[in-house]
């Protein structure tokens, strides 16, 4: 950009936020937002002597660890490449953690000593992908891994001694399982497999024995197993076999049958389940209405979240880890109005102590209320979703963000978003909802959204914003979408197929074409495929549909601006894909304002670039949005 | 007088010479006007046809970068329905498409009877279906693989080119690297003359599995689908359209080694080959001599027509030049016959006054008869004088309107007869008769009239024979105006000084003026009637007399 061009944006935006009525509220900086957190994922080390956490190092998170009751922290280790994306205690005296290269999203494992001697990857061969079988123990040094590495479409079961570093096979896969599950003792039990459109749970009651197929059934429906029963043959499970909203239920595995529901509500799915892996016992059901709620199923539990909330009102708390005799916590807290803190709390004293704030430069009284919202789609289902309306005395006729969320199977929730809060702070208010398709509000609800990428999803958006409209909220001419992955994808279709309803649209690594995203997935998700073509569309029966709904072949309807992001090493959504996005309305002469990053992968991961996108994202936004 | 003559002839020879300059000047600038003007047609004769071939060109250029391109979107799953549809839209879009083949192409280590195969890596049609819009009876079936071996080398020819293209291309394929532009191009399109064949560009990752089907043992892969395109292209269907009509006579699209040897072959012409797939072609602009003419003649007129515009106002300025000089030369000439004359008149009296002087003074006596003579001279010439510097004086002041009329009643007829008795006096020669029939009360300046009356008189007197000095002078009125007439039957005045005569310091040159005339006399009447609001005309006929009619307004 011409200096004179970034002074002319400058003073457009000094002029304009001189305008706003926004009294007394202050512009927060974008790094106070969206900088990496001070100090975040707190882990307890197995004995509870020690604390982890990552913090940043040259702009990149890396270990420290310090024991509790003191202060000195060690640094373990000293990437300044990428992020440590992961990471966990293995004993306690070691720590495992993942990190990818670049953004080529191949998460590789390495291991280090306590005091950061000791650096080593554990699994070298850089063609084979790791995912960990079970995150939460690990017995004996001995980690379960599931390892491409016979075949890159098939992940069998292997056993890593982190010590010698020596991996030994487990369980060969035939090629269908997707999925494998350990009991508490770090014993391979259960295993998913998948022809594409059936799921069955395999079982055996120890490691020597053979799996036996415990039960069967279609994709459409959900058996989740969540861990194994203490005594009797039995596993927990959040399934919605037989029922629309997801229950926890308890299955028997000698028959495979439901044998009772420990917990179900009328209008959302149970999400989760607390589990006491000392007790080897259920502690809470989760489930989500507007925000995240819990059922105790035992009275130690509920005791514990009691005394919790007594010493944090008003304040959502979740338990981040715990050390193995489970009477010390790490406990993660938030609000709509903050990212929240870790703290430790030791049961014995009921002591709590302030481990760290997730971002300390954020006022939660600077920050805007995140209100949630419900309306009625044209079809008479009500949608649920989420305003925030920026602080001042304005709350009509406002310039409004459209956000619709990713997947589309995932789902917004009454929680500390810092791309809302930025957005908010900017003074515009930011519309989220729970479109169709998304999970949490049932089995139905979700199906809805089966090939409805193009169609019924992107009504219920619409739906949203001319409810919006009518409200008075929104001022109909300063309307703008923006989207992450398949917000990104909903921010395009809305520019194509809405295009007099925004006034400007922001994809961020959002998919353009749909045969490309059938295409895209990578030859390991092969099982899937059939799935993933019921959901999304089958490029035979259903091409005219896919044509259709894929926005590149409809650039030519796109009018207004657009700012486009996206990562030169995502393999969801490739450069090459969007590169021809872009081609094409540039040749059609629509602005676009096209961010590449070339060490980025579907999600920006640096902070350099994150601030790059979110930097830009404001400007875009204030250009297109603020004038009336 | 004949020193001076040079110098007027000398303003007439620079105008003469300036004339003939810039008349050369405009002859060599309508020559090189229309000489620059053919070079700059000719010039955009050929430069303009990039204009034109740009028009001619941009639907193939658009379907080259935007429809070809599009395939590659589908990601191989176009079947013979949705090509059927990509087939009509482009060939809707684009009539220079003559028929559209679509290879619906497998890629497996599976072995087949039709198609390419290297190693264990097979390359081969499910099906080749031909979609021609235009003759819908064209489009037919040409090949399905539950008919094996039934593939023949005139429908496979491209497949095959294409699938040795990428074939060998899998085998050297860095999958480290991303795809580079070059690649894509060479590896992806194959243009031929009047055909383009294009297979979609499969994603990084499938590559790699190529390259592993190829050079690995490995169990029976899944098919993968591709789709190749192959366009026939009908370079004549290319719309021509010419946006310079003025430039080009005709324009049309004829092979590449199209020459013109007949005797037309003296046409202005200029071509440029056309690119991609209609290399073999290339676009022909010709224009005739005349029909360029003719853009060259509509170009050089507005040109030509401003340089005559210029040429005018140069020779009309060097007129008005040449006049105003004129006009001044003329006013110096008179200004110095004046001059000339005027000191000739003081020379006269004072002369006589001092042979006059000299007689009286070398005299030893002087007889009274001599006294009274020289006092007689004296008087006379000093009055002489005295008249000469008032007419000047007095006609100076007219000029300078410094004089006010001063406004007395007076009887014309006492008036008159008084000025004609006083006139008896000296000149008892002169038969004067007046016309006044009524005695006219007037109210006038009688000192300027009686300078207008003697003036008149005195002419009348000086321009006629010895034997033929008569004037009748008419008066009368009518309501408005007082009308005196001065006939007399002089010598006459010429048609040609009629018009001067009023003029100041005019004087005609004769023998009755020899003396006592400064040409002041008839402009001083013409100054003195103007500024008593009347006027004065002449009529006269050499030889036969002079009429003066004056007019003033009257007033009582």
């Amino acid at each position: 950009m011409r200096p004179f061009v970034k002074l002319f944006y400058f003073l457009l935006i000094l002029l304009l936020s001189a305008c706003a009525n926004r009294p007394n509220v202050r512009t927060i900086p974008i790094e106070d937002f969206f900088k990496n957190p001070e100090k975040t994922s707190f882990k307890i080390s197995p004995d509870g002597k020690y604390v982890s956490f990552l913090q940043p190092y040259r702009n990149r998170l890396n270990i420290f660890v310090q024991p509790i009751g003191g202060d000195q922290a060690v640094q373990l280790t000293a990437d300044s490449d990428r992020n440590i994306s992961y990471y966990f205690w293995a004993n306690n005296d070691q720590l495992l953690y993942l990190k990818d290269k670049d953004g080529d999203e191949n998460r590789r494992l390495f291991a280090v000593n306590r005091d950061g001697s000791n650096v080593r990857e554990l699994i070298p061969d850089k063609d084979v992908r790791i995912r960990i079988i079970a995150l939460d123990r690990i017995k004996n040094n001995q980690i379960l891994l599931a390892l491409n590495k016979r075949d890159s479409s098939i992940f069998d079961a292997y056993r890593l001694d982190i010590l010698t570093g020596k991996i030994s096979l487990v369980a060969l896969n035939p090629g269908n399982i997707t999925d494998w599950i350990a009991d508490a003792d770090g014993q391979l039990r259960a295993a998913v497999a998948s022809d594409g459109v059936n799921t069955t749970v395999l079982y055996r009651t120890k490691e020597n024995q053979k799996f036996r197929t415990l039960f069967s059934n279609n994709f459409k429906t959900s058996i989740k197993p969540l861990g194994f029963c203490k005594e009797s043959d039995c596993m927990y499970a959040l399934s919605n076999d037989g029922r629309d909203k997801t229950a926890l239920v308890e299955i028997d595995c000698r028959t495979g049958k439901e044998s009772r529901v420990i917990y179900s509500h009328p209008e959302v799915d149970v999400n989760d389940a607390g589990f006491s892996f000392k007790d080897r016992k259920l502690l809470f059901a989760e489930y989500t209405t507007w925000k995240n709620q819990r059922y105790y199923l035992d009275e130690n539990a509920k005791k514990l979240f009691d005394d919790l909330n007594k010493l944090l009102p008003q304040t959502e708390i979740r338990i981040a880890d715990r050390n193995l005799s489970e009477d010390q916590f790490i406990i993660r807290t938030y609000t709509d109005r903050s990212p929240g803190a870790f703290y430790l709390y030791q049961t014995k004293n009921k002591q709590l102590k302030q481990l760290a704030l997730i971002n300390p430069s954020l006022k939660s009284d600077e920050l805007c209320e995140v209100r949630p919202v419900e309306y009625e789609a044209t079809d008479g289902v009500t949608i649920h979703g989420y305003l925030t309306l920026p602080k001042g005395d304005q709350n009509k006729n406002l310039p409004v963000i459209v956000m619709p969320h990713s997947g589309p199977d995932s789902r917004n929730t009454w929680t500390y978003n810092a791309e809302v809060q930025f957005l908010a702070n900017r003074g515009y208010a930011v519309f989220q909802m729970n479109f169709r398709g998304s999970r949490g509000y049932g089995k139905e609800f979700w199906s809805a959204g089966f090939k409805q990428w193009g169609g019924r999803i992107q009504q219920d958006i619409t739906d949203g914003v001319h409810w919006l409209i009518k409200e008075g909220v929104a001022d109909p001419k300063r309307i703008g979408i923006y989207g992450y992955s398949f917000g990104g994808y909903s921010a395009l279709w809305g520019l194509c197929f809405q295009s007099d309803l925004y006034a400007c649209g922001v994809s961020y690594s959002g998919l353009s074409n749909l045969y490309a995203y059938l295409k895209a997935i990578p030859p390991y998700y092969r099982p899937y495929r059939l799935m993933i073509e019921e959901m999304v569309g089958s490029p035979k029966q259903d091409a005219e549909y896919l044509q259709g709904s894929s926005p590149v072949f409809h650039t030519d309807k796109i009018k207004v601006p657009l700012l486009i992001a996206q990562g030169a090493k995502d393999q969801r959504v490739t450069v090459t894909e969007t590169n021809q996005l872009v081609k094409e309305l540039r040749k059609r002469k629509v602005k676009v304002t096209y961010l590449l990053k070339e060490n980025e992968g579907h999600l920006f991961r640096n902070e350099e670039n994150r601030l790059d996108f979110y930097d830009r994202l404001e400007k875009f936004l204030a250009l297109h949005l603020k004038q009336q | 007088m004949e020193a001076k003559k040079p110098l007027y002839r000398k303003n007439l020879s620079l105008v003469i010479s300036f004339f003939i300059l810039i008349t050369i000047s405009f002859v060599l600038a309508i020559v090189l006007a229309y000489n620059l003007t053919s070079k700059y047609v000719e010039n955009e004769f050929s430069s303009n046809k990039i204009k034109v071939f740009e028009e001619v060109i941009k639907p193939y250029n658009d379907f080259f970068q935007n429809s070809v391109p599009e395939i590659s979107y589908y990601q191989g799953y176009l079947d013979s329905a949705s090509a059927a549809k990509y087939a009509k839209i482009v060939s809707d879009r684009y009539p220079f498409i003559e028929k559209v083949i679509f290879y619906d192409t497998e890629i497996s280590n599976h072995p087949i009877t039709d198609g390419f195969v290297v190693r264990n890596f097979s390359i081969s049609p499910k099906a080749v279906y031909q979609f021609a819009a235009k003759n819908p009876e064209d489009s037919i079936v040409l090949f399905k693989n539950n008919q094996p071996n039934t593939l023949s080398l005139k429908t496979a020819d491209e497949f095959n080119k294409m699938a040795i293209k990428f074939s060998s291309f899998i085998e050297s394929l860095d999958t480290t690297k991303a795809l580079s532009e070059d690649q894509i191009f060479s590896v992806f399109y194959s243009i031929n003359p009047n055909r383009i064949t294009y297979l979609n560009i499969p994603r990084r990752e499938e590559l790699g599995i190529f390259q592993d089907l190829m050079l690995k043992k490995a169990a029976r892969s899944p098919v993968f689908e591709k789709d190749m395109f192959s366009f026939y292209l009908n370079p004549a269907k290319l719309a021509l359209r010419n946006p310079h009509p003025e430039l080009y006579q005709q324009i049309k699209i004829v092979p590449l080694v199209y020459e013109l040897l007949t005797e037309e072959a003296e046409q202005f012409q200029t071509e440029l080959a056309l690119p991609g797939a209609f290399a073999g072609y290339k676009l022909y602009l010709s224009s005739s001599p005349k029909y360029l003419r003719q853009e060259i003649n509509t170009r050089f007129l507005p040109i030509a027509g401003l340089l005559f515009l210029i040429y005018g106002i140069l020779a009309a300025l060097a007129y008005l030049i040449y006049r105003n000089l004129y006009i001044n030369q003329q006013l110096f000439k008179l200004q110095y016959d004046f001059i000339n004359n005027f000191s000739h008149e003081f020379k006269t009296p004072v002369s006589v006054i001092k042979v006059a002087g000299n007689n009286i003074s070398n005299a030893a006596a002087l007889s009274d008869k001599e006294r009274q003579h020289y006092g007689r001279i004296l008087d006379q010439e000093a009055d002489k004088l005295n008249e000469l510097m008032n007419k000047l004086l007095s006609f100076t002041q007219i000029e300078n309107k410094s004089i006010e009329v001063k406004e007395v009643s007076i009887n014309l007829k006492e008036f008159t007869e008084n000025l004609i008795k006083a006139y008896h006096l000296n000149k008892p020669d002169f038969n004067i008769n007046l016309n006044l029939s009524e005695p006219i009360p007037f109210k006038t300046d009688p000192v300027l009239l009686n300078i207008i009356f003697n003036n008149l008189m005195d002419n009348a007197y000086k321009y006629s024979e010895p034997e033929r000095k008569v004037l009748d002078i008419n008066i009368r009125k009518n309501d408005l105006k007082l009308i005196l007439q001065f006939k007399d039957q002089g010598i006459g005045i010429e048609k040609a000084d009629q018009q001067h005569i009023f003029k100041k310091f005019y004087r005609i040159e004769s023998r009755y003026n020899q003396q006592g005339s400064v040409g002041l006399g008839l402009a001083l009447c013409k100054e003195l009637i103007k500024f008593m609001n009347g006027s004065i005309e002449v009529q006269s006929q050499p030889g036969k007399g002079t009429v003066f009619t004056i007019e003033l307004p009257y007033q009582v």
